[in-house]
Formats: C-alpha cells, structure tokens, sequence
C-alpha cells in the first residue's frame, strides 16, 4: 500500500460564499481556527462543569460543597481527634496543602481515562479534534483545584499561617503539576479506547500511588530515617523516583511552610517528567486517534 | 472551476474481529489484541468535485459510502491514497450528533455549533433564526431530554444549515423529522446550492440524490462501479437492483408453486407472474402498466368459480382488492387450464414493497378452493419527493390566477 497524505489545500483561492439573499445575521471570519479552537474547549470546559449538577436544586454548587466538606472533615479530624505532629506547621494546614496537588491529578486522570470513550458518539460522528475532549476534562480539574486553592486561604488565617514570597512560585510548580497530569490523562484516555481494563488499572494504581506519594507523612522525616529494612529503601527509591512526591512537596513548602522549595533538584526532575510525560501524552493521542472511530 | 474536494486512490481497511481482546489483561495473556480479519471497505477510489458541484454517492449497504464520507470529513484516516479539500467543510452525519440532554435547546446550539465549528458570535447572531428554523420557540429553553426525536432532528438541521460551509457533506440524515420539515430541510440545500456551495451526498434514498446531485459515483462493495451524470448512474444503478431483487421475488414465489399444493376438488394456482411493459417482472414504477397473471388448473371444467386478488402493502395495509364478480358471466364456465389476467394499465401505487393474495372460491357457496395469501410480492418504485402515501390519486390544482388576484383587488 502506498503512503497515506491527507492535504488540505491552500486557502487562498476559496471564493468567499456568497451571501444568500434572504441571510441576514453578521457575517464573521469563519476561518480563524485558533478563534474556533478556543470556542470548542469552552464549550466542552463548561459542559464539563455545568452538565453534571443540572436538574439539581444547588446546581453548579455542588461542584463546591465537595471541596469546602472535606476540608472541613480533615481540619476537624486532624487538629482535634487525631494529632500528627509535623513541625513547623499545623497538621491540617500540612495536609491540605499537598491534597491540593494530589487532587488535582486524580481528578485529571479519574476523568479523562473516559473521556473519549465516554463521548462515542462525538467521535464517531463529528470531525473536531478530539484531544480537546481530554485537554477540557483536565481544565474542568483546574477549576475545582482553583476553587480548592481559593477554600485554602480562610485555613491559613485561622490557623496563623502567614503567606511568604514564595507563593510567587505557586504558579511554576502548578504549571509543572498541570503538564505532567494533561500528558498523563492524554495517554491513558487514548489507551482506554484500545484497552478499556485501563479505566480500573488506574484507579487501582491512583491509590497506591497515593501511599508512594507524601501527602499524609512528611518527605523530610522519610530520607532523615537513618537506616531501615529493605523494604524501606525500596520505599525510598520509589519516593525519590515519583516525581509527584517532589511536586507535593513543593505545594507544601510555599503554602504551608511558607519557605521557598527545599528539594529545588527534584522539583526540576519533576519539571522534566512533567514535560516529557506531555510531550508523550500528545504523540500517544495523536498516534492512537488514527483508529478512534473504528476502535469505538 | 477549480476543484473542491479531490480523492485520489483511496483505500480504507477495517478489522473484523472474531474475538477481541478489549482488556489489557488479556491481551498480555494471549499476546495480542484480537483474531481479526482484514475487510476492504474501500478500495481504489478516486473522483474530484469542482467548486459549486455536487456528487450523489450511491450504493448498496455495506457498499462504503459512509466510510467514504467519513474519510473526507476527516473522521476515518484512509490506509492508502489522498484526499484533498479546499475550503470549509461541514460533516453532517448525524442530527444532534453531541447533544446534551441535560442542556437546553438553546445552550446545546452553542455546543454543537462550537464543535461543528461556529464561533459564538456568530451564533449569537444566527440564534433567532436557528430557532424559527426549528419551530422549536415554544421549547428553545427546555432541556432536549424532553424533546421527541423529530424535535430533536429539527434542532440539529437548523444549526447545520447555519453552518455556512463551502463544502456541505450530507449522510442519510434527512428520513427523520415530518414531512413539511423535511421539505424545508430540501429548499434549504437547493438554495445553498444555489449559492455555489459545493455538497457531497450520502443517500439510500434516490429521490434527494436526483433532485440535488449532477454527478453521482456508484459505489459496489468497496469500489467504484460507476461514475458519471446523476441520471444516468442512478438508471443503471436502479436497473440492477431492481433486476436482483426482481429474480428475488420470482425465486420466491417459485417455491410457493413448488410447496403449496392443490386445492380443494383439485382446484389450483400453477403459476402466478406479474408482467410490465418489457415482460415478466416484479418491479414497477408508479404509473407503468401492470399485469398479473394467474394460471389455474382443475380436474375438469371451472364452473361459476369465482377469483379473489387483493394488494396489501407490508405495513399491512389492505390497498385494494377485486373479485371476478363483476365480470359477465363469460366467468361462469372456464376450460380446466387457463390464464386469468388481471390489467392495470397505470399502476397508481406510490413506493412501497406489496404483496398479492389470490384466492379461487365457488362463487355459488362463497367456499374457497385455494388460497394463497400474500404469496405474491412486487416491488413499486416511485421517484416522487412530493407525492406520497399508498396510492398517487388523478389529481389538479387550481390557485388564483393574476388575473383573478388582480379582481380581487380591485
């Protein structure tokens, strides 16, 4: 068989279409692709976040209550039942601040593993590109993780906490987290078409995972232990390898630390595994999208 | 002109899974994703639209039109060839395609249209008459979970008309919806024909492909069969799908004959046939002259029998039936073998798959000799968009003239 090419011609000599004679309405520039790219991921963010709680007598609220409910189970579990000592910070504070990051990832991925499953009909039957329908399931993550990061600023008054300069690093190490979830959820809402155990794989995995990852105990007080089984340096290992133990770290040294990052080498591993894990993430997708149609 | 759209030697390969290993589990376990087979969808096809043209695709099912227009459209990627376009293209392969049934009316034409490609503002624009279009004002800010399914097929034509493509790719969409708004749904594409919009067609209907197209491809199991002026491929297309079906039917009533036996008193159809005006058939069109011709047999002369014919179309409808009844009593007395002919020499039925009854009875007593019901099928075919129903009715319309307008008036 030959080589396949799907050419789209040069726009220039397209005549304009002409303008019925009965058409009214403002005739615009249809053929801004990016305009309409913007358009498309609006909609489909907004679908995203608004569909779910229709019918409901809250609405959009519900998307709310999730977040501001379990911050308020945690802050009251931890600061009054349960009293983990971490020093330099209230628990709860400390907890927080690194679900933050872990949530926004579980939910990127929880979401977008059925994103293009979960819209067959889209793919089959409308000609858009499809990776949009991932890329809007991790924004609509981003907005609940906004909102989550909004919740966390009445916690850091009431419990004292003063805010440092190094929040101005909050956005790098967003931008880092945000990479390295899109690149993830990509991969796996592509490979779910071809393999559809790969939804319940990673929800199985996300909670291992969270286990390997520092959010409940500290890096710190992990890599300060001087010695241990075998099994603990393998846990070592795995902590050093996971690259989202450096991220949550991080999210934990501006905003509950209030300090700059301490483990600034392994934010930078982070940084390029989030990059390559987006660059992986879009050649997947688009490797794999070839035979969604078929697949679905 | 220049070209629109060019396809060049495509060829489109599907897997045909025997057994398909949808889980990573067990593909790790077997070693791979599936026993399948390799099925040529489409293979060699190659044809060019100018700007402003507008092809029919024609075939039967299974043939691969649709994945055909799935490759322009860009939803399937072909496995071997090319395929240009130049300009915008909208893809309308399903009504509604995306809708949410949570959204309203309203909210889902700014979805749909953004994924079909409209910016907002351009929507905002549009909307009232998306919504006039629709006739859906009433319901524009329900959700269209309690739209019916014509409600829903009105909305997703309307935003599809107003996506102002130079290129319109149309699949069978147009079956659903009333007849008064599938019409409009036709003025529609006329007039975007009209405005030089370049429209490729997907239809099992022909009516719409002979109205709108000028040129058609004929697409038999995967290639090009044949390719030329609309008229004359859809002619030659409807001429082998009636001769197939045709030897269809004729094979089937052939195993009537071979199964039922006589009736009583050894009173019996041999042979029932339908004739046109080129022979034996069991197609027609509306209007063409039609015959059936029943071959009987008794063990001796046929005294006042009586035979029974009745049309019921496959819905059930009884469309008509007649008797011998009226006929002198030339009927009375009949030699033992003989041909009854029962000439229509118009058929007035309109498109539709119907089935004969006959039935010999004694016309003294009412008993029946043989029956044999909806043993016959034929086929009618009729080309009409804007007549429909069972039977085309002799009829005229008489509208104001000027003359009588400008009377009124005075």
């Amino acid at each position: 068989m030959h080589q396949f090419k799907v050419r789209r011609l040069p726009k220039a000599p397209v005549p304009p279409a002409t303008t019925g004679p009965d058409r009214e309405g403002p005739r615009v520039q249809l053929r801004d692709n990016r305009a309409l790219n913007r358009e498309r991921l609006r909609q489909l963010v907004r679908r995203e976040l608004t569909a779910r709680y229709r019918g409901s007598v809250i609405g959009v609220a519900w998307s709310l209550l999730n977040p501001v409910v379990y911050m308020i189970v945690y802050t009251v579990v931890f600061s009054k039942f349960m009293r983990f000592n971490i020093p330099g910070t209230p628990y709860p504070v400390y907890l927080l601040s690194g679900l933050l990051a872990w949530n926004f990832l579980t939910q990127s991925i929880s979401a977008s593993v059925n994103s293009v499953l979960g819209n067959a009909v889209l793919v089959k039957k409308v000609a858009f590109p499809w990776i949009m329908l991932t890329v809007a399931t991790v924004i609509s993550a981003f907005v609940n993780y906004a909102i989550s990061l909004i919740l966390l600023a009445p916690l850091l008054i009431f419990f004292h906490v003063p805010v440092s300069p190094a929040l101005a690093l909050l956005p790098v190490v967003t931008a880092v987290l945000f990479a390295f979830a899109l690149g993830l959820s990509l991969g796996l809402a592509a490979a779910n078409v071809y393999f559809r155990d790969i939804e319940y794989l990673t929800m199985i995995a996300i909670q291992v995972w969270f286990f390997m990852t520092p959010v409940i105990y500290q890096l710190d007080q992990i890599l300060a232990a001087s010695h241990g089984s075998r099994l603990f340096t393998i846990f070592r290992w795995i902590l050093y390898v996971n690259p989202m133990t450096w991220v949550v770290s991080a999210f934990q040294d501006v905003i509950a630390f209030h300090r700059w990052p301490t483990h600034r080498l392994g934010l930078v591993y982070a940084a390029a595994v989030g990059a390559l894990a987006l660059g992986a993430g879009i050649a997947l997708f688009n490797r794999l999208s070839r035979r969604f149609a078929e697949e679905l | 002109m220049t070209v629109a759209v060019r396809v060049r030697d495509v060829a489109k390969r599907f897997r045909i899974y025997h057994r398909r290993n949808l889980t990573l589990k067990q593909a790790l376990l077997q070693r791979r994703r599936g026993v399948f087979e390799e099925f040529l969808a489409l293979q060699g096809v190659s044809f060019e639209v100018e700007h402003g043209g507008a092809l029919g695709i024609i075939g039967e099912n299974g043939s691969g039109k649709s994945t055909l227009l799935k490759c322009i459209v860009g939803i399937l990627e072909p496995d071997a060839g090319s395929i240009e376009t130049r300009g915008r293209v909208a893809a309308l392969l399903e009504l509604g395609a995306g809708f949410h049934p949570e959204y309203t009316g309203r909210e889902n034409v700014y979805l749909n249209g953004a994924l079909l490609g409209l910016p907002r503002r351009y929507i905002d624009g549009v909307m009232d008459e998306i919504v006039e279009f629709s006739e859906l004002q009433r319901f524009i800010d329900n959700p269209v979970r309690t739209y019916s399914s014509g409600m829903y097929a009105r909305l997703g034509f309307s935003i599809a008309v107003h996506l102002d493509p130079d290129i319109l790719v149309v699949d069978e969409i147009l079956a659903v919806g009333d007849e008064a708004f599938q019409r409009r749904c036709y003025d529609r594409i006329a007039r975007m024909r009209a405005e030089g919009r370049t429209l490729i067609m997907v239809s099992h209907a022909l009516e719409p492909i002979q109205e709108f197209c000028t040129d058609c491809i004929w697409l038999d199991r995967g290639r090009v069969r044949e390719r030329g002026a609309a008229p004359a491929v859809i002619a030659r297309y409807l001429a082998e799908v009636s001769a197939r079906e045709s030897a269809l039917m004729a094979s089937e009533v052939e195993r009537v004959h071979q199964l039922v036996p006589s009736g009583r008193g050894g009173v019996g159809v041999t042979r029932v046939r339908f004739e046109g005006a080129d022979g034996p058939t069991h197609v027609f069109e509306t209007g063409d002259p039609f015959e059936m011709v029943i071959e009987y047999h008794a063990p001796a002369r046929l005294e006042g029998a009586r035979f029974s014919v009745g049309f019921q179309r496959e819905d059930g409808v009884v469309v008509f039936s007649t008797t011998t009844d009226d006929v002198d009593s030339a009927a009375s007395s009949l030699p033992p073998t003989g041909e009854v002919r029962l000439r229509i020499p118009s058929l007035p039925l309109l498109e539709g798959l119907f089935r004969a009854s006959v039935i010999i009875s004694d016309a003294g007593t009412g008993e029946p000799y043989t029956v044999l019901e909806g043993a016959f099928p034929f086929r009618v075919r009729s080309h009409r968009l804007r007549e429909r129903g069972v039977a085309l009715l002799g009829h005229r319309w008489e509208l104001p003239t000027a003359a009588h307008r400008r009377s009124v008036e005075a």
